[in-house]
Parts: structure tokens; sequence; C-alpha cells
């Protein structure tokens, strides 16, 4: 169901109430997608807990605390934070040496007892902020001290799910924890990227020149200070010990791999001397150099790359999966404050350290052109990871309870199979409504009774494209305000944008409403959005194209008169050319028995659905969700689509043409703007408490 | 509510044709009708079709008015729209058409429950507005103006700002105890301005002046925001019965603003009926005519009333006009649902029985038990004098004669 229907807080509600009404208090761990979300849970979890208190139920010492990264939280200077706050700083502050800046904020913290840090209650990120300015705390550290103590925690699932962050924010977190992750219908695609990672030019040679100084640093610090290096040796030859302090700031280059990969064992001999270590570091980045030479596409298992590695040079698979441990623990050495530079040796070492420790479920792949015509080479390797339960299975594994939720969770059994889990209780709900606000159309065929489909023998086919341009200027007639139309990639858009231009449809939509396109820059697309926010606000209406899978159909809501209609041209299948798509139907099919057509299907409807969903924010909004591809119409695309959706299709709707659809929208619309009584919603779709009382009764008769 | 007189006699058949009368059959949605009703137990949808019959009834029964201050004296611009998209044909003849028509019959009735008040119309069309009559008391000249062949040929887009403009420039001129309002009547979603409207809205606000828009496809956030702001009503058209009842609705002056709610004391003049035996000068025309009336202080002659007059500036009336304004300050007390007393009692107003109503209503029902129904009547009891009303009459007192009978009945025997 959309948002603003009430998840967030049931689901917190519930939680919470359970995390209370036993005596071992449970730590909830709610994992969200963006900023704005967290927020927006952590006010509603402020809201509850007034509730909460108002009504007789007093929870002493509840705490409940969000996270996000520095950026958002930190009230000094991001960039600075590192080189104010890491322990040889800090030390050296200690020692009396002169011109040394420390932030105060992070002082303050560290010197008080942490008992005493925070008052019970909720605090979101203003009141985090604000809270920080009355201490002097530095509200990030703040929030990553105190989550270990929090009752509730919300934060972004990177945090959980990537094992990078897993380990520096949230392994202290107890068995028992509830991690709940919302708005997870793209969850297997965030663990699988946490996973992978490319590898092109630019971060070659920004490592090439990170270990050149690394080599300048080493051979100054053995002329001055030639013991710290032999100290550093000795700890390695013990095994590794992550020093303690240096969790505290992040002051640890982050190994990629997951906890229980991690070998528990000493570093080989031949990487244990730093400038051996660096050496092989060169070996390697010019290794991966020469392989970028290649004009040939070439797909490999990791297991076949580090054999080709070893026959060139010499590099063992041993040492390699220890790169970025001990690259972390030569930064630590050497003290090096501005990390930001290293960023391409970081990369290298993880791709180092994940190639060589995990072999099923991965593939590399190398692309000398970033498209089929291009001929100018802008080659890339990737590191694919193909299986999302790999970074799944630790969480699952490590808690225990994990609660899945979204609003377009669909078909919720393909859940359970990629992620390679069990579901104890799978459950799908619909949503009860007062009025019908939302009319979900298929459209299949134009006025001419010409089918519509973006299938690609079709999709650029005069009379096709004819048709969805009709739709579109029809629509444009009858919807006031906001039009937000849906293609399924940036360059279907273009192809067809620059064809209507030609048979002059754009000029009959600019008759209607004013046309602004998102575009892959992330700046353009801002400036485009609020352009047509001011559009819808000032009656002169609006059409925004944008894309599938884009920044728009992810992360923006169109509230009320910023988005009366959307329209989905074409189903949003992933581009199938792509390799690294081949590459992971493939493993799909062999290890889930996943098919391909099944797996792209429910793929491209869920992005589909998380696009037409846009339209609706709440019970009180309303707006028009068409699908403009006769494939839709099929059954096995329509049970695809989420339950709330499908549940409003009717069967007349279905297998509408534009005509049709758009007669049935103008009675829509217009039934739609009568005035609405909140009051109406009671007993409907909004209970007062007798009326759960009496669904109880009912429920224990 | 239709507000014409004859109309007000209901008539279930009618009402239920007017339902219907939404637009041709075969473009309807299909509707099982049929499900709605429930059979009772003895199988008859006796009950059913009264439930329904009262329900019809119940949705006329205006709803507690409360005697609030409503302005009387109106100056009020209607504005609508004549750009292209008024030509569709969604409602019939078509949208263009069918305010012309309602537009007429708006301004007919707008004089006759509000005569102390001003009307004109301003037309938009090709993104310019247009006034089409000045403001005046005078309804044959707004539907001259109407009938003109130029109003019936939509061109061009639409543009609110400049409509609202030119209303608020004149309006912010008239007298500041009168009620200020903008009528829209729009068919357009789109508003194409030259600036920015939202300031032109705010403007118009601290002119306390009042937007009221009627839309004929859709809610447009911007016309609801403008009503809204100001203090008006938006609403949108249904169907063509729906149209016309939302249009007929802003006849009942709207109360007035909570910030102009002081009294002013309002100069007017009680003008003498002449007939000359020579024709005279007129002093609004400048024509020859026999018959006219006198303004009480510079004794210049007008055609017609009400009317400011030409010399002295005086709000000329007879008294009609006053007490036909009357009862929307003062109106109809609400009568009480009351349970059905065992006795049998009579309508004071019909004088039918008020138990054997029902059998009246549903005539052919001839064997059925008239004990249920008996308890299922409603009688409307006024609180000021205990009389007992059927629904029909209660309606009836309530939109057509403005007074209760019982009442009336007993201040004049009180008199004597």
């Amino acid at each position: 169901m959309p948002s603003g229907t009430g998840k967030t807080i049931s689901l917190l509600s519930l939680t919470v109430a359970y995390q209370n009404f036993y005596a071992d208090k449970r730590k909830i761990v709610y994992c969200s997608r963006t900023v704005p979300e967290i927020d927006k849970a952590l006010a509603e979890l402020k809201r509850l807990n007034k509730y909460r208190n108002e009504n007789g139920c007093p929870d002493e010492g509840f705490l409940g605390i969000g996270l996000t990264s520095r950026r958002n939280l930190c009230k000094v200077v991001d960039a600075r934070c590192r080189s104010m706050t890491s322990p040889w700083v800090r030390a050296r502050a200690q020692n009396n040496e002169p011109d040394i800046e420390l932030c105060s904020l992070f002082e303050n913290l560290s010197t008080s007892p942490e008992s005493m840090l925070m008052p019970s209650g909720v605090y979101t990120m203003d009141d985090l902020r604000d809270f920080g300015g009355l201490k002097n705390f530095c509200p990030y550290y703040l929030a990553r001290k105190m989550i270990s103590v929090a009752d509730v925690v919300i934060y972004s699932y990177h945090y959980m799910l990537d094992p990078k962050l897993n380990e520096l924010v949230s392994h202290e977190f107890s068995k028992n924890s509830i991690v709940i992750f919302d708005e997870a219908h793209n969850i297997d695609g965030i663990c699988i990227d946490s996973l992978s990672i490319d590898v092109n030019l630019d971060k070659l040679e920004s490592s090439t020149r990170s270990v050149d100084r690394l080599i300048d640093i080493i051979a100054d610090v053995k002329k001055n200070d030639a013991s710290k290096l032999q100290e550093e040796y000795n700890i390695l030859l013990e095994g590794l010990k992550e020093s303690a302090n240096a969790r505290d700031n992040d002051m640890v280059i982050e190994n990629p791999i997951l906890p229980d990969d991690l070998l528990k064992e000493a570093v080989p001999g031949n990487i244990r001397k730093a400038e051996h270590f660096v050496l092989f570091l060169k070996r390697f980045v010019e290794y991966v150099k020469a392989r970028m030479r290649v004009m040939h596409v070439v797909a490999e298992t990791p297991s076949s790359f580090l054999q080709h590695l070893k026959e060139v040079t010499f590099i063992d698979k041993k040492p390699l999966q220890f790169c970025s441990q001990r690259l972390a623990s030569l930064v630590r050495t050497l003290e090096i404050n501005d990390l930001e530079d290293y960023w391409g040796l970081q990369k290298i070492a993880s791709f180092a350290t994940l190639i060589s420790t995990y072999d099923e479920g991965f593939v590399v792949l190398f692309e000398p052109f970033e498209s089929e015509s291009s001929t100018v080479p802008n080659p890339i390797l990737h590191l694919a990871c193909l299986d999302a339960a790999i970074a799944m299975q630790p969480v699952v594994n490590r808690f225990d309870t994990v609660v899945i939720t979204s609003g377009t969770l669909s078909p919720i059994d393909m859940y359970p199979k990629m992620l390679k889990i069990k579901a104890a209780v799978t459950e799908s709900y619909t949503m009860t409504l007062t009025r019908s606000c939302f009319l979900p159309m298929i459209v299949t065929r134009g006025s001419d009774q010409v089918s519509m489909s973006s299938k690609f023998e079709v999709r650029n086919d005069p009379a096709v494209v004819r048709n969805f341009g009709f739709l579109l200027v029809e629509m444009s007639k009858v919807v006031p305000d906001g039009l937000v139309a849906f293609f399924p990639s940036y360059l279907y858009m273009e192809s067809i944008v620059a064809m209507w231009n030609e048979m002059g449809i754009l000029k009959l939509i600019y008759k209607n409403k004013l046309i602004f396109i998102e575009t892959p820059s992330t700046a353009e697309t801002s400036l485009a959005l609020e352009s047509y926010r001011k559009a819808c606000e000032n009656g002169r209406g609006a059409v925004l194209f944008s894309v599938a899978r884009g920044k728009v159909s992810e992360g923006v809501d169109f509230t009320d008169n910023y988005g009366r209609a959307v329209i989905m041209f074409g189903i949003p299948y992933q581009y199938t050319e792509s390799r690294i798509l081949k590459a992971r139907l493939e493993f799909l099919r062999e290890n889930y028995q996943i098919r391909e057509n099944d797996f792209l299907a429910f793929d491209a409807i869920r992005h589909a659905a998380q696009c037409v969903g846009r339209v609706l924010r709440g019970k009180t909004d309303y707006g028009l969700m068409i699908f403009a591809d006769k494939r839709y119409a099929r059954m096995d695309k329509r049970s695809k689509l989420p339950s709330w959706i499908n549940s409003h299709i009717s069967e007349e709707m279905s297998n509408l043409s534009t005509d049709m659809a758009v007669s049935s929208s103008k009675h829509f619309l217009k039934s739609m703007a009568q005035t609405f009584d909140q009051s109406l919603q009671l007993g409907t779709s909004l209970w007062s408490p007798e009326d759960i009382l009496q669904r109880k009764k009912l429920k224990s008769n | 509510m239709s507000s014409k007189p004859n109309d007000a006699v209901i008539d279930l058949d009618e009402q239920l044709l007017k339902e219907q009368e939404v637009g041709y059959t075969w473009e309807e949605e299909y509707k099982r009708s049929w499900d709605t009703l429930q059979e009772d137990e003895n199988g008859s949808l006796q009950n059913a079709v009264a439930t329904l019959n009262k329900k019809l009834k119940l949705k006329r029964k205006i709803k507690d008015k409360q005697a609030s201050q409503r302005g009387l004296l109106r100056y009020c611009y209607i504005v609508f729209d004549c750009s292209t998209n008024t030509s569709e044909r969604d409602l019939r003849p078509s949208r263009l058409e069918l305010t012309l028509q309602v537009i007429e019959a708006f301004v007919l009735e707008f004089f006759e429950q509000n005569p102390l008040s001003q009307l004109g119309i301003i037309v938009v069309r090709d993104g310019l507005a247009k006034k089409l009559t000045e403001l005046s008391s005078n309804p044959t000249d707004h539907i001259k103006a109407l009938r003109d062949k130029q109003c019936r040929d939509p061109s061009g887009s639409m543009s609110l700002q400049n409509a609202l403009l030119i209303a608020m420039n004149i309006l912010r001129q008239v007298p500041n105890y009168g009620s200020r309002e903008i009528f829209g009547i729009l068919g357009s979603l789109t508003s194409n301005d030259p600036g920015d409207i939202n300031q032109t809205i705010s403007e118009i606000k601290n002119e306390k002046i009042r937007i009221s828009i009627v839309q004929m496809a859709a809610e447009v956030q911007l016309f609801k925001k403008a009503c809204t702001l100001t203090g008006g009503v938006f609403s949108v058209a249904m169907n063509e019965i729906h149209f016309r009842e939302l249009v007929l609705n802003f006849i009942i002056p709207p109360p007035i603003l909570l910030e102009m709610y002081n009294t002013h004391l309002v100069e007017m003049g009680f003008s003498i009926r002449v007939y000359d035996q020579i024709p005279t000068f007129c002093s609004c025309h400048h024509k020859l005519t026999l018959s006219g009336y006198l303004c009480p202080r510079c004794k210049s002659k007008v055609c017609s009333l009400p009317v400011i007059c030409g010399v002295c500036q005086l709000s000329l009336i007879v008294s009609p006009h006053l007490s036909r304004s009357y009862h929307h300050l003062f109106p109809t007390i609400s009568y009480k649902e009351i349970s059905t007393p065992e006795v049998s009692i009579n309508c004071d107003g019909c004088l039918d029985s008020l138990v054997n109503l029902k059998h009246n209503l549903s005539s052919g029902g001839s064997n059925f038990d008239s004990d249920t129904t008996r308890k299922h009547e409603d009688v409307f009891q006024c609180p000021n004098c205990k009389k007992n009303y059927c629904l029909s009459c209660d309606i009836f007192i309530h939109e057509t004669l403005h007074n209760c009978p019982g009442c009336v009945n007993m201040s004049n025997s009180l008199q004597n």
C-alpha cells in the first residue's frame, strides 16, 4: 500500500508494545531507505512515545534514536572531522604539541561519563542536533555512542547490510534484537550493490599515486622512527587485533567482506613488512592495469581470475585476502589523516579481498567499451555479486527476528527464494478505503485500436509512438495540475520524445501543460522538479517525463496536486543485453530455480508499481494510475502487481482504449473533487476505540 | 437546490428522473441498481422504496441554518470561461452553452432573491478577460449581453488572473458595506497568466473580495486555494443537474466575513411610482417615458428599480425589495423530527393524516400492514408553535414559503 497510510506507525506501535511487555526488552533496529524516511519514522516514533506516556504506559528510560551519515549531523566541517578527532592527533594534543586543532564537541563527548549523556525520549534528527548544541556534544558521535544502549534505533539499511558499515556500527547489537527492513522491495539490489565493486582507469591511476606516496612515507618513517614499523610487524605476527580506540572514530579502512569470512589467523609473511606490502600492492595494481588494456569482453569466475593472476605475477590467494586489513593497519601505523586521497587504493584493496574470499555467486566482468556502438575505449572491470543471499544471510543468522516489509512487496514468495531465507510468517494485507481514491487502468490500445506496447519489436513503430503520444495529449486535457509520465529507460524516452516532437505532439501537450524532463544529472533533475512543482502551484499545470528506476521514481512523492495521474508507458524491463544481468539471471536459474522471464517480469513490475505508487500519498489523496501497455492486461503480469493495486483493477478497466480511459478518468476526477467529509472514514477506514472493542469481541467469539 | 418556486412541489418520480438525467444511458456506467434494494421479511419492496424516498427528501431538507448576518447588498462579478476547453461536450449541449443557459437563469433568480444587489459579467477568452457588462441591477442588460453572438464562440486559453484583476479593480471601488464577490464558472483546467496569480489572490483577499468557483471538469488546486483563502466555495460539477444546482446555490447570500463584522447605516430612498400624462425624460436612459419612479431626494425620474440615482447617488428601492431579501437573514426555524405519537394526528400543513401518509405514497400496496409503517413515519415539529408537519410540507415551508404558518398564526392571534 502507498505511504501515508500508516504502515510505519503500525509496525512501530506493535513492536514497541511487544518490547515493553516482555522483561527482556529486545532492542528494535528499524532500517529504512533514505534520510527523509528515517526522519519521518523518528517523528512517528516520537508521537507514539508521547501517546504511550499520555495513556498510562510511561516507559522509563525509553530511548529512540536515529543515525545518518556524518554529513547530516556534524556541526563542524565534515572534511576536517577526521583530522581533528583521530586518536593520534588527540594523543599528540595531550602531549601538548603546538598547533593542533581538536574538535571541542567531540572532546566534550568523550570526557563526560556515558551514563549521564542523554535523558530518555525519542530524538529526531533536529532534536539530536539541538541536544548536541545545548550540551556541546558532537551529534554524530553522540548518536554513534547511544545506539548501543537505545531501545529503538532507526537508520539506513546500509548500516545493517553493508559488511563494511555493519562491522563499524552495528557489531554490538545483541542477538535477540528485532530487525525491521522497511521499504524493502529492492532489498536484493542493495545486498548485491554492497558486495559489488567496479574498477575503472580513474581508480587505478589514483591508486598508483597512493602507492607511490606510501612508499615515500614509509621511507620517511624508517629514517625517523623505525620502531613504529617494527611494533606493527610484531602485532601482525601475533595475528590481527583491532585496537579498540580506533573503532571509536571510524579510523579504519573498512573491510568489505562479512565477519564470518574473516580469517582468524596471522597475516602471511610476505606482506607483513610495510615495504613488502606496498610493493605487493603495486604489483597487483599494475596487473589490473594490464588487464584493462584488453580490447574484448571477458567474463570469468573469480577463481579463473586468480589463476591467471598467479601465473603472471605469482601473487597468491592468501595474501590477497588480507589486503584491506593490512592496508588498514598500515594507515593506522603511518598516522595518515587524509584518507580521502586514498579512496582509489581502498577500492582496489577491497576488490582484492573480495575476489579472493568469494568464489560462488560472483563474476568478474571486463568491458572495454561503454556500449556496443562506441569506439572510444572506457574500460571497466566489474566484480559483480550475483547472489543477494550472501549479504542477507549473516543478518538473518545473527538476529532472532528479522521483519521485511514494503508497500510493494509482490509477489511475496519471490523474496524468501532470492534471499535464501525461510520466512516464518508471510502476510500480505489489503487496504481499506472509504472511497476508492485511486483508479488503476490498463490502456492496451489507442483510439484507432492499434495496440500499444513497449516491446522491442514495435516500440519505435510510428503507430505505437503516436498512440502513446495521443494518450498523453488526451490525459493532459483531462487531468488537472500535475501529471507524471514514466518511461522504461532514458534511451527510449529520448527517442520517443524526439519522435513526438516531429509529429507535433509536444506542441499539443504544451497547449495544456508545461513539459519537464528528468535527466541523469541530479542538478538538472532537481531544477526540473522545482519548476514542475511551481507550475502545478500556479495553475499552469505540468507534465514530468521521468524514468522508471530513476531518482524520481524511487524517492520523490507527488502529493495532492503535484500528481493527479501517473502514466506508465510500457513495462520497465531491465536492459537485458547487460552482461551483469545475464550473469545474474543465469545464476538465479541454476541456483534458485527462478526462470529468467519470471525474474525479469517480477523486477519490471515491482518498479512499475513503485512508479505508479508515487501518485498516492495518504488516504485523502487521489489519483489515476495508467498502465499503457497491452502486456499489463495479461494475467502473468497483472498477478505480480501488489494486491492493493490489483484488487482495484476492475474487469472493465483492464483492457481500455485511449478514449474509454479518458471518459473514465473524467468521471473519476469529478467524483473525487466532491467535498470529502473526514468523518465518513469513521467505522470503515478509521476506527474508534468502540469499533476496535467490537472487533475484538467478534474475533473472540 | 432548485429555487424555482414551481419546482418546489416535490414529486418522487420527477426527482428520480432528474437524478438519472446525467447523459445518454448508453454512456453511463452499468449499474446494478436492484442490488441496493433489500426485500423485507414479507418479500415486499415497499419498505425499501419508502426509505429511498425519505432519503431523497431528507437530502433536500436544508441543514440547520444559523441565523447569521448575511450581506444583502452584494456586488458580484460573474466570470465565465469562454476558452476552447468549454467547447467540450461532456456537459450537454456543451460546457459553454450550458454555462450561458444557467447564467441566464441565475441572473433572473439572483435579482428575484437579492433585489438590492448588483451584478456584472466578465468573459475570458484568448487569454484575455473582457468586461461584458458593468455592475448593475438590471437583469435584462445582462441577459442581452449574454445572448450576444460573440460569447458563443469559444477560443484560446483562459487566464484567471486577468479576470480577477479586472473584477478587483472595479470591486475595490464599491462601498465597503457591500459584500464583494467574484463568481467564476470555469471549464478550463489551466490558467495562462501573465504574472504571479498567487499575489493577485492575496491582494484580492486584502480587498475582502470573496472568490467562489464552480469547475466543470476537475479540481484544480489553484482554484480551490483561491476560494478557500478568500472564504468562498469551490465545487466541481458532476453533471448538468449538479452544475445547475451548484450555480444556483450561489444565490443565497454568503455570511458576512468576520473581519467585516461591523454594522453600517446605509442611506436608501424609497421611491414613489409615477404615471405622467405627458412623457418626461428619465435620468437613466434620457428617453421620454410616461411611467417611472421618483427619487425622494432630488425628484429625478428613473425607469426601473432598484437603481442608484444618477443625479444624487442615492440607492433607490421599494419596500418589497427589502422584504424579499429578508428571509436570508431570518431563516425559518428548523423543525425537529419527533417520534410518532400513539394517537393519530394530522399534518398541520396539508391536513393529511400522518399515519396514512405512507399509504398514499405507496399507492397500490393495499394489503400492506399499516402498523409496521406507522413506526417509521416521520413527523416534524416546529419548536416554537409545536405544530406538526409531514416531510413534504416541511420542505415546502423552508424552501418556498420561508414562514412557519403555525408561528404566523400564533402572532396574529396574539395581536388580535
